[in-house]
Formats: C-alpha cells, structure tokens, sequence
C-alpha cells in the first residue's frame, strides 16, 4: 500500500513538472516604436506560449518601474522610460533574460 | 537510316535536358536570422547549378509572406509587391535577364517566428517546350528561434511542404517534405533537386566566381527523387549553402491557348558545423 502510493507521488509529481524535462529555450525581444513606447514579445524554441510571463522594469539603479505580464499574444506594449532601464523575461529560474535597454533598437 | 533516327533522339533527348533545370530563386543571403531588420531579397529565373542561364522575368503575379510567431500565434499576411524592382541580373559566361529585388524595411520582418515568403510569377513561355512554366516558390525565414508556420501548408496550387525546418539543416543532414497541390499530397511525383553552385553579389546583381563544384555527369547537376504514395520524399544534404527543391508539372492547364504547368519550389539553407 504504501510502495503504491509512492509511485503515484513521484508519478505525479513527474507529470506536474513538464517544464522541468522540455527541451525548451526561452526567448525574448524588445523594440522601440520610436513613439515614446516599448514593445515587447516572448515565446519557446518549442512554440509554446509565453502569455502571462512577469516583465519586469528596472531603472539604472536596479529599482523596479513597472510589474507586467506577457498578454495572451506572448507580447506587451508599453511607456518608455525616462533615462537607463532595463526589461526583464522573468520566466523562472534558468529561464530569465534581461535585455538592457541601450540594446533595444527600432 | 535507323541509325540516323536514334541519333536524333538521342540528340532530343540531351538538348532537351537543361529545359529541365529551371529554378524560380527567392534568395537572401541568410535565412537563420538572430534578429530581424531590413532584409533584401532577389528573384530570379535561373538554372542554379551552372547559373549560366537567366530567363527574363516579367512582373510577378503575386509576392508575399505570410508570418506566425509560435505555435498559437496568429498567421499574418503581408502583400510585398510594392517593395518590388525590376533588375537585370548577371550569370556566368555573360548571361543576363530580368529579375526582381525586394528591399524590405525593418517593419516587416521585426518581430520573432517563421516567415513564408511565398512568389509567383508570371507564366513563363518556355519556347523549346512550346508551353508555359509557372513556379510557386517558397522560402522561409526565422528570426530570433521561435517556430511558427514554416511546415504549415498555404493551399497553392503547387506547394512543398518541409517536414523539416528548411532554414536548420546541417551539412550532412537530410531533408523531408511532402509535395501538395490545393492542400492534399500529389502521390508518385518526381521531384528534382538542384545545388546552388555560384556565389551570389547582392549588390552587383550578379552571380560570381566560378563554380563551386564540377559534376561528373550531368544527372549530378539536377538530381532527381521520387515522392512515395503519401507525396512525402527525403534528400541528402552534403554540402553547405543553398538547395533548390522542384516539381514539375504538377498541375498541367491552358493559358493563351498553350500548354502551362504549375510546378513547385522550395529553397532550403544547409550549414556545416563549425
């Protein structure tokens, strides 16, 4: 009995754990609409979705601007700030990119 | 005087060879893009193993693509005819004719996925043949690695479907698509498959240098495999740099009371590794 339930554990736990055995890159990009706004998308090497993945903000001093979320396109759209900032893909740990804002291009 | 009528066939037979090797190109240098940007594309009529033949084209019938970013995004279509100009393009052994270039700005191909770009041109009246040749041409795009559309099929008249992504092949690999005509598989089809063996100059229009490989028998120029019952077919890829994947005559109609065959190309990018 007990040998059985803890198969079932790990046989769970296997399978609510996807994401720890796909094969799976994130990847992220920003651009500047060059009309005060940012634009930002987000997705998998697999294809899958990246919707609601945190995006977040920082000015130069590493203080947090603003908190988002990847829509249900994988992507967000929003004000530029003033002066160094910096976006953060907070996909998780080994899952994160941080793009600097000195690289997003038009 | 039956030898004389072998002769002559046989002589028909090898004149008519070459007829065989016509390639709608849809080139760009690369087609695994980390970012996307301003991206310039050529158009031309050509055989591209000796890339010694150039076939004037005239205006393109229609010219898009067609861009999906991830499995769940949405497929979006974009005419491009109006970044298109005529060029004269120049082959080997001063060859010349008229081709087409695209100079796309940054806007369109920007964001992330696969990027269909799909030709077709204008029937070409191929007088050897006394008919017309129409290629619906694809090559396909990525920026920045996500997937998106490229094995998805578009319904043309005449279509390559890969089975794998055509623009990550590396050199020793092989390549699997399925032969389409409206959406379904063409079963028992020949499919011929052509390496590009000059180097291309974007900016002088032109086909340079010598080429890259000499064949030891013309059957090496223009290869040839037949798709099974399903349509589907598999090639080798054993060098790096452009591969043109064709099908003739996959649909035969009438246009201006002659002879026009659809037919299909797909072009595939291989890359040794380093």
């Amino acid at each position: 009995m007990l040998r059985r339930g803890l198969i079932l554990f790990v046989l769970a736990a296997f399978l609510s754990v996807p994401g720890l055995v796909a094969a799976h890159t994130p990847l992220f990009a920003c651009f500047d609409n060059a009309d005060g706004t940012i634009y930002c998308e987000g997705g998998f090497s697999d294809g899958s979705t990246a919707a609601g993945i945190p995006i977040i903000v920082t000015d130069g001093a590493g203080e947090v601007i603003k908190t988002l979320e990847l829509s249900r396109n994988s992507d967000i759209e929003f004000d530029k700030p003033e002066g160094e900032f910096s976006v953060l893909f907070d996909g998780g740990e080994g899952h994160d990119i941080l793009i600097p804002g000195s690289q997003i291009f038009e | 005087m039956k030898r004389g009528l072998l002769l002559a066939g046989l002589l028909t037979l090898f004149l008519s060879a070459p007829a065989l090797a016509h390639f709608q190109m849809l080139y760009t240098p690369q087609s695994a893009l980390e970012h996307g940007g301003e991206m310039s594309l050529k158009l031309v009529f050509t055989h591209p193993f000796d890339g010694d033949h150039i076939m004037d084209m005239d205006p393109v019938q229609e010219f898009y693509v067609v861009h999906q970013r991830g499995e769940e995004g949405e497929p979006q279509k974009i005419d491009l005819k109006e970044y298109l100009s005529e060029i004269t393009w120049n082959g080997l052994d001063d060859a010349e004719g008229k081709a087409f270039e695209a100079n796309l700005p940054a806007r369109v191909v920007r964001s992330m996925g696969d990027y269909v770009f799909v030709l077709v041109p204008t029937p070409y009246y191929e007088k050897a043949d006394e008919g017309y040749i129409q290629q619906f041409t694809k090559m396909i795009v990525n920026v920045g690695g996500m997937p998106g559309n490229w094995n998805e099929p578009l319904g043309l008249p005449a279509e390559i479907v890969p089975m794998n992504k055509p623009y990550a092949n590396w050199t020793g690999g092989v390549f699997t698509g399925v032969v389409m005509s409206n959406g379904e598989p063409v079963p028992n089809i020949e499919v011929e498959v052509e390496y590009l063996n000059v180097d291309v100059d974007m900016a002088a229009n032109a086909f340079v240098g010598e080429p890259k490989i000499e064949a030891p028998h013309p059957a090496f120029e223009t290869m040839s495999v037949m798709a099974n019952d399903k349509g589907e077919f598999t090639i080798g890829l054993p060098k790096a740099g452009w591969w043109g994947i064709a099908v003739p005559d996959v649909v035969e109609l009438e246009h201006d009371g002659k002879e026009l065959v659809q037919e299909a190309v797909l072009w595939i990018q291989v890359t040794d590794i380093p």
